[in-house]
């Protein structure tokens, strides 16, 4: 049952504030109606018993409870005290001026509720809409920071303040993936997206609140060792020279990978989890920028040959650090610019977010690999066979790629002119939607957090490709080309998830592996359909 | 002269918060790029999908395209007409759109009446009794303060209407936001009320700015004790020009902020400019965050503790 929540609720004592039931979540279509009742597992009992789990059907923090009254007073202090700061010029001049604008001059006017997905998705619960999270902070800043706050939040909009307040406000902006829709159709420019961010800031920068996933395993693990995958230097090299052995089967010629090469016109930026989960991409990048004749090189120093900068989603200390280490690598190799290879957040990281971080000899040039790419494939400096990938694509923008760089069209270009049957998906472009695994959710899976992503952030992603495809027989191969390691994660498990590799033949990969299965000289195929070849010669 | 005073500091107050919020709008630090797409100073063929010079390769290499011109081509539509809201939420424009387009045609007439004033104490034969200029001017104000006026009661009791009994508005909406759309309608109400019983030329308004501009002289001074719509008309009207700069309300405004500073700022840090200083000078603030993982301690600058890692990033 959808029983209205008002932000003030979120204090409310209750065992869990926002349930979904079977049923509620919006149909999937056939074959999918099985999962139509499926619930989110519930989350076990002796799992949960110390931390707070009391907001929804899942947990992507797993906070501890507090042990006693003065533990509890002293969270609330502390989480005053970052509030505090998140409006300070000292503390916060990355974000100042945005949040406050957007803090100061919502209209409440809902607009913003049905383009986000997680919202839809979720059968309209209140604590989705993307205003609610900011409706709480902005009431708590109002009523407990602001003098004579405590009077006029009788009249503006009140909130207790305790510690399941903020414990939940702290798992509440976990459940949306920053991608920033609503911050599109808001007729003022609010920007919700940006609040929740600032609000994972809070959490992390004053209280180390964050999922491990991403800090722990992300952002700390990437500055010590190298990678947020473990992976350290030696590693990235070994599997790389695995990846070269898989490449030249498929070119029957000697595949480059060239390592810190210095003076390269081109540093070339992974997202290390491709060197393990879809090491073909990475294979991809080296065949066409071989063929291609560039001068490239890839890093092997710690942080070097992984592109990901986690603290974009939550810290703007740990993200500094990441782009720092970025920009003085390519400095150091005395490189004309850097290019990102498939990961949205590291392009918007390094290319947008970092701009105004970087100063003197650290600001080299960057650049996105879509750019690079339709820069070789649209000029001819690659001999290409379209006929080969003679089956259904669709294209999946990723949001920090498309929405927040606008980089939207060379991508097409390059699909216009290697994949004969290419669809868009509706709606597309700058109005996409996110795969659901964005802001660190395609990583995160604790819990049952995983389970809540494939059924509701995920969900929308999954029905725009059914409808994609929807004209295509079951039993031909259909092909997501998802330009972001993060998306193809999300992606892979959708697809695992709802079985749709059996019921519909559903296959995903990056835009590379599609232009490497169009070259003319290829000996065998890049794209299979499980044991299936996508072309033979 | 107590209905001038009040209108006085009124404009007063409206002056310096206003001021006072664009001031503290300038005065912001840099703030790392949040652009949001489509940018609409992109160029038309960009514009058209959202595109940005990032498409380009080598783009730092080429002169950036950038229309200011195509920023206000599609913000003052966007402000007159909340096209935003017509394209994302028809049914609350409906009501939207009459509220704030009455009230934008509220200071268009303000602006017309003290058009009207400026000529009238001008004295000069061009604003003579029967001439061209005036018959037009009162012709003027008499369409734009009628049409604000119905356009303002129609939409603030819609949106008072929608507020309260639409669930998913309801539920979100605090006592304030009730008290904002009452005292918006009280004025338009009364207002309307006052050019009802027997003043359709707005002749009483025209009096009263008249009065504004010459500080309440009795000679031109027009004092509203006629009738009770028409004391409450300027006493609402004045407290609104206060009232509203001190509110999330001043977003009628401060909406450029939100798009030119924030949505559309892309511009490019490039070496040895303006951006660039501000940055250097961002990353000597100390930041106090208390979470052990930064590290800060109140000393350390910006610049060191992103340069906290082995190597040697500080420059
Ligand atoms: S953020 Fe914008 S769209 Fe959403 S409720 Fe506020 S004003 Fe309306
Ligand atoms: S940023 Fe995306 S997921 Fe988050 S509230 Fe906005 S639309 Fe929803």
């Amino acid at each position: 049952m959808n029983k209205p929540l008002n932000p003030s609720d979120l204090a409310r004592p209750s065992e869990c504030l926002c349930h979904i039931e079977p049923g509620e979540l919006p149909p999937l279509p056939p074959p999918y109606e099985d999962f139509n009742q499926t619930a989110i597992p519930p989350l076990k009992p002796d799992k949960i018993k110390n931390i707070e789990a009391s907001l929804d059907d899942t947990v992507a923090i797993g906070i501890p409870k507090p042990a006693n009254k003065q533990e509890e007073e002293e969270l609330v202090r502390r989480f005053l005290a970052g509030l505090q700061k998140l409006f300070e010029k000292n503390n916060n001049w990355t974000f100042l001026q945005p949040l406050m604008l957007s803090m100061e001059h919502c209209a409440k006017c809902q607009t913003c509720s049905d383009a986000c997905p997680i919202y839809e998705m979720s059968g309209k619960k209140d604590i989705h809409r993307p205003m609610f999270r900011a409706e709480v902070l902005r009431r708590i800043y109002n009523k407990y920071l602001k003098p004579g706050g405590k009077i006029t939040a009788k009249f503006t909009g009140d909130i207790d303040l305790n510690w399941t307040t903020i414990a939940r406000l702290a798992e509440l902006s976990y459940r949306c993936t920053l991608c920033r829709r609503c911050a599109t159709v808001c007729p003022i420019g609010v920007d919700n997206g940006l609040i929740n961010h600032e609000i994972r800031k809070l959490f992390s920068q004053e209280m180390g609140i964050a999922p491990k996933e991403i800090h722990d395993k992300g952002t700390v693990q990437h500055l010590r060792v190298g990678s947020t995958t473990g992976m350290t230097p030696a590693a990235a090299k070994d599997s790389m020279e695995f990846i070269q052995e898989e490449m030249e089967e498929i070119t029957g010629s000697k595949v480059e990978v060239p390592w810190d090469v210095e003076g390269a016109d081109i540093l070339l930026l992974h997202n290390a989890g491709e060197m393990l989960a879809w090491p073909e991409n990475v294979g991809a990048f080296a065949i066409i920028f071989q063929a291609a004749g560039l001068s490239w090189t890839l890093s092997s120093e710690a942080a070097g040959y992984d592109a990901v900068n986690y603290g974009l989603w939550y810290d703007d200390v740990q993200f500094s650090r990441v782009a720092v280490r970025h920009a003085d690598i390519a400095r150091r190799l005395k490189v004309k610019k850097i290019v990102v290879g498939e990961c949205g957040h590291a392009h918007k990281a390094l290319t947008v977010i970092a701009d105004r971080l970087l100063t003197g000899d650290l600001n080299i040039p960057r650049e996105s690999a879509m750019v690079t790419l339709e820069e070789i494939v649209l000029k001819g400096k690659i001999k290409l066979n379209p006929s080969r990938n003679n089956f259904p694509v669709t294209l999946h923008d990723p949001c920090n790629i498309v929405r927040a760089m606008g980089i939207v069209e060379p991508q097409r270009r390059i699909l216009r002119k290697i994949a004969p049957k290419f669809r868009e998906m509706t709606p597309h472009g700058v109005m996409n939607y996110c795969c659901g695994g964005g802001s660190g959710f395609a990583i995160m899976s604790g819990y049952n957090f995983a389970e809540w992503r494939n059924l509701v952030s995920s969900r929308k992603k999954f029905l725009q490709i059914l409808e994609a495809f929807k004209d295509e027989p079951r039993e031909v191969p259909k092909y997501v080309c998802a330009p972001c390691s993060n998306c193809k994660g999300a992606i892979r498990d959708i697809i695992g998830y709802y079985s749709a590799e059996e019921r519909s033949r559903l296959y995903y990969g990056g835009l590379v592996e599609l232009i490497v299965n169009a070259m003319a000289d290829m000996k065998k195929p890049m794209i299979r359909f499980g044991d299936e070849p996508s072309w033979t010669s | 002269m107590g209905f001038y005073i009040l209108s006085y500091l009124c404009i007063a107050v409206f002056a310096l918060a206003t001021l006072y919020r664009i001031y503290r709008q300038m005065t912001m630090p840099v703030h790392v790029r949040w652009e949001i797409y489509p940018v609409q100073h992109e160029t038309s063929a960009k514009v058209a999908y959202g595109g940005s010079y990032m498409e380009e390769i080598d783009w730092w290499e080429k002169k950036q395209e950038k229309s200011l011109l195509g920023e206000l081509l599609y913000m003052v539509p966007e402000i007159l007409f909340i096209r935003g809201l017509w394209k994302e939420n028809r049914g609350l424009w409906w009501v939207s759109f009459p509220f704030h387009f009455g009230l934008y045609m509220m200071i268009a007439t303000v602006i017309l009446l003290l058009g009207h004033a400026g000529f009238t104490l001008w004295g000069s034969t061009v604003f003579s009794a029967g001439s061209t200029l005036r018959t037009l001017l009162d012709g003027f104000i008499a369409v734009m303060g009628w049409g604000g006026l119905i356009l303002g009661n129609i939409g603030s009791l819609g949106l008072l209407y929608r507020r309260w009994t639409d669930a998913e508005l309801r539920n979100y909406s605090s006592p304030v936001d009730y008290f904002n759309l009452l005292f918006i309608l009280l004025f338009f109400l009364s207002a309307l009320v006052s050019c009802l019983s027997g003043d359709p030329f707005l002749e009483g308004a025209k009096a009263y700015v008249m009065g504004l501009l010459t500080g309440g002289h009795p000679l031109n001074a027009h004092v509203p004790g006629r009738s009770i719509s028409g004391i409450v008309a300027i006493v609402s009207a004045s407290l609104l020009v206060a009232y509203i700069p001190l509110t999330h309300m001043s977003h009628m405004f401060m909406k450029y902020f939100l798009y030119h500073n924030v949505k559309w700022d892309d511009a490019p840090n490039r070496r040895g400019g303006g951006i660039e200083a501000a940055v250097r000078k961002n990353l000597n603030l100390r930041p106090t965050w208390g979470a052990k993982h930064v590290g800060a301690d109140g000393q350390k600058t910006w610049l060191d503790i992103a340069s906290s890692a082995p190597t040697e990033e500080k420059k």
